[in-house]
């Protein structure tokens, strides 16, 4: 705010005349307290402020600009028809988020409102919001396509976007839901619902319904532009861009994009931080360029045909895969490694953990989700930053006490996480009757484990052998849960029926034994200093009683 | 009664009412403006506040006084003990209560927090303010802001029919 805002500011100030001659000298708390009796200046005389030639409220216009601009969509296109002032603001407005939700377009609940006509909606209120905005000042642009190709084709996208995204847009989100349109449930929509339809058939035989991005639209405007946000769509950009300087966040939600033209992409994004790839299935490989020195975040999920992911960046800091195990080469940077690889199951060819971790040898998070664990965990040298692990969802016959040498290999390890589907593991019980001997891996202490949380507790013998040797072994131990649920987060408090995830018999059979073993195995040997927390399933909605 | 804490510092911030305040220089430093000014050393003497009367600017401070990050601070309820959760929750209540206040207070105290950079203390008003816009019909909004129409019948007309959808 400059000099002449703050003159301004002066003039408007009709109850500053007053000029007490009291020197108040003292804490602020005193003041404050002195202030308390009457916290109202009782100064709500609005008549006498000065009007300055703009007809906007009685406050400087940059501020109130700036207020105007943090409203949302709906209360700001209202408030235009306040006064010429709001008009000039309104076609300015920063913020076009143009969405069914800010518009107002809501499905019906009761699915009452028909898609088609939501989605013809959207594009007819976009459309003319967007004719009737100057173009000028746009920050952020957010799109959402509903039924693309039929309510709006590639030039009205075309049209909209060249409006809006010029030098000084710093978000831009744009995205298509082209499978959006469902059969109506109108009757005066039959006749376009049917052709919908039939023109979704067609499509699927053909991809020439594929919303080429117009790339060339950030030559001037990718200067400024910080976020790209992209779901549904083709980009191609060519090579040769040297802009994009400012863009720090990328994300590609189902984008055609090759590896030829992502490395095109990352040549003109030096300053990107965080890059999300999802479903971006033409990608065969990945490979992060040195030269993106800044980025620190890589999202990569379920990009289906993703054969290897190679990253050179050095500062690469959190890496979360989702999808089938593929060779993984990481830089030593890497201090937060998330896996999940539970879509891919191969449980045939053992996956190279060992090579995976002797990259990343300064991890301090590892969250590992796959079926693939089938036999112990091999971990080459020491992980002596690792604070936190969690390993889950491993083959029905998992040894799970084999995860001590694991363990030993974390010397600053301070919380474990064990999650298991409780439901699929096929091992022998510890309250069987041929099970006597608990085995013990005596010599491995775990000096800085104070948090473990089984998710998935069961009668396993192998994990009550391990919750007891980390009973033993793991000295600074302060919390143990057992969760004998492997849902914990669906519980009748915050589903939406209220009521929990109903358990199978054969669940209920496996929990109650689960909470016998915690009592023959388990509770003699809680040392005082450890808080043991047995989570049981709900008692209203899943009683254990036989 | 709070009393001067040994060891620190103190800044004396002067409204153009004549009113003097004595605050800790954290507290003080909530505001960008005064930061920047400390730290360019232009603050020997009484820091002057041109344009915000005592009463706003004892507000002003009252408002910085619990949004001080460091614990201790003459009033505050901040403490170890407290979880940062539990505490956030204490200052939005606090936030709440503070914000309680008439239309020409609250566009005093926007109008101090741009002045003074005080990012928390502008977000603050500038919702309570968005908040009461939304809530209410055009004719009332009009009156909030003392902005008086200034269409032609005819022009008010077309900008209604181009929000239209806004109005549904």
């Amino acid at each position: 705010m400059g000099l002449l805002a703050l003159n301004r500011l002066m003039s408007m100030q009709p109850d500053w005349r007053r000029r007490p001659t009291q020197r108040r000298n003292g804490l602020v708390t005193s003041s404050v307290a002195k202030r308390k009796v009457s916290p109202c200046l009782h100064d709500d005389n609005s008549g006498s402020v000065k009007k300055s030639r703009y007809s906007g409220p009685p406050l400087p216009e940059d501020i109130w600009h700036h207020i105007y601009s943090l409203l949302p969509l709906r209360d700001a296109a209202r408030v235009a028809c306040v006064s010429h002032t709001f008009k000039s603001y309104w076609r300015h407005f920063p913020n076009l988020s143009l969405t069914r939700e800010t518009l107002g377009l809501h499905d019906g609940v009761d699915g009452l409102s028909c898609r088609c006509e939501i989605a013809m909606d959207l594009a007819r209120k976009t459309d003319h919001i967007l004719k009737n905005h100057s173009g000028i000042g746009v920050k952020a642009l957010k799109l959402e396509i509903c039924g693309f190709p039929f309510f709006n084709n590639s030039c009205d996208l075309d049209r909209w976007l060249h409006i809006a995204v010029k030098p000084g847009i710093e978000e831009l989100d744009l995205k298509l839901l082209s499978t959006y349109v469902a059969l109506c449930r109108k009757k005066s929509h039959a006749t376009i619902c049917r052709k919908i339809s039939e023109a979704a058939f067609c499509r699927k035989k053909s991809h020439t319904n594929v919303y080429n991005f117009p790339f060339s639209l950030l030559d001037g405007s990718g200067k400024s532009i910080q976020q790209l946000h992209l779901y549904n769509c083709a980009l191609r950009p060519t090579t040769g861009l040297g802009h994009l300087r400012s863009l720090t966040r990328l994300e590609l939600f189902r984008v055609s994009i090759t590896e030829d033209e992502l490395r095109c992409l990352f040549s003109s994004s030096i300053a990107l931080e965080k890059l999300v790839l999802r479903s971006c299935n033409e990608l065969s490989f990945l490979e992060i360029p040195s030269m993106l020195q800044q980025l620190n975040h890589l999202v990569v999920m379920d990009c289906g045909n993703l054969e290897v992911i190679k990253s050179k960046a050095p500062n690469l800091y959190i890496f979360h895969y989702g999808g089938t195990l593929i060779p993984l080469s990481l830089g030593d940077s890497l201090q937060n490694l998330y896996i999940d690889a539970l879509l891919g199951r191969q449980d045939v060819v053992p996956y190279p953990w060992a090579d995976l971790l002797r990259m990343v040898p300064h991890l301090e998070d590892l969250q590992i989700s796959s079926y693939c664990a089938r036999d112990t965990l091999v971990v080459p040298g020491k992980f002596l930053h690792l604070q936190c692990l969690c390993i889950g969802a491993f083959n029905p016959d998992y040894d799970y006490l084999s995860l001590v040498s694991f363990l030993d290999a974390c010397p600053s390890l301070e919380t474990f996480i064990l999650s298991v589907d409780a439901d699929r593991v096929r091992q022998e019980s510890v309250l069987a009757e041929s099970s006597h001997d608990l085995r013990q891996m005596p010599g491995h202490v775990h000096r800085n484990i104070k948090d473990v949380f089984i998710i998935g507790f069961c009668s396993a013998k192998s994990m009550v052998e391990l919750t007891c040797h980390m009973l033993e072994n793991a000295k600074s131990l302060e919390y143990l849960t057992l969760n004998t649920s492997s849902n914990p987060e669906i519980s009748c408090s915050d589903s939406e029926n209220g009521r929990c995830l109903p358990m199978s018999k054969h669940m209920r059979k496996e929990a109650r034994k689960a909470l016998l073993a915690v009592e023959r195995y388990i509770l003699g040997k809680v040392p005082c200093s450890v808080e043991l927390e047995v989570v049981k399933p709900c008692s209203r909605c899943n009683t254990l009683e036989i | 009664m709070a009393t001067r804490e040994a060891g620190k510092k103190m800044i004396m911030l002067k409204s153009p009412d004549g009113m003097e305040f004595e605050v800790e220089e954290a507290v003080a430093m909530e505001s960008q403006t005064i930061r920047k000014m400390i730290e360019d050393d232009c603050a020997d003497t009484a820091i002057l506040i041109p344009n915000i009367n005592s009463k706003i600017l004892s507000r002003v401070i009252e408002y910085c006084n619990k949004h001080v990050p460091t614990t201790g601070a003459t009033g505050a309820a901040a403490s170890d003990t407290v979880a940062p959760a539990a505490l956030a929750e204490d200052l939005k209540i606090w936030d709440a209560e503070f914000i309680k206040v008439n239309r020409a207070t609250r566009f005093n105290l926007i109008q101090a927090a741009s002045y003074l950079n005080i990012k928390g203390l502008l977000d603050l008003t500038s919702q309570t303010t968005i908040d009461t816009i939304s809530d209410n019909s055009l004719e009332e909004i009009r009156s909030f802001l003392s902005t008086k129409n200034d269409y032609l019948p005819e022009e008010e007309q077309t900008i209604r029919r181009e929000n239209q959808w806004a109005f549904q």
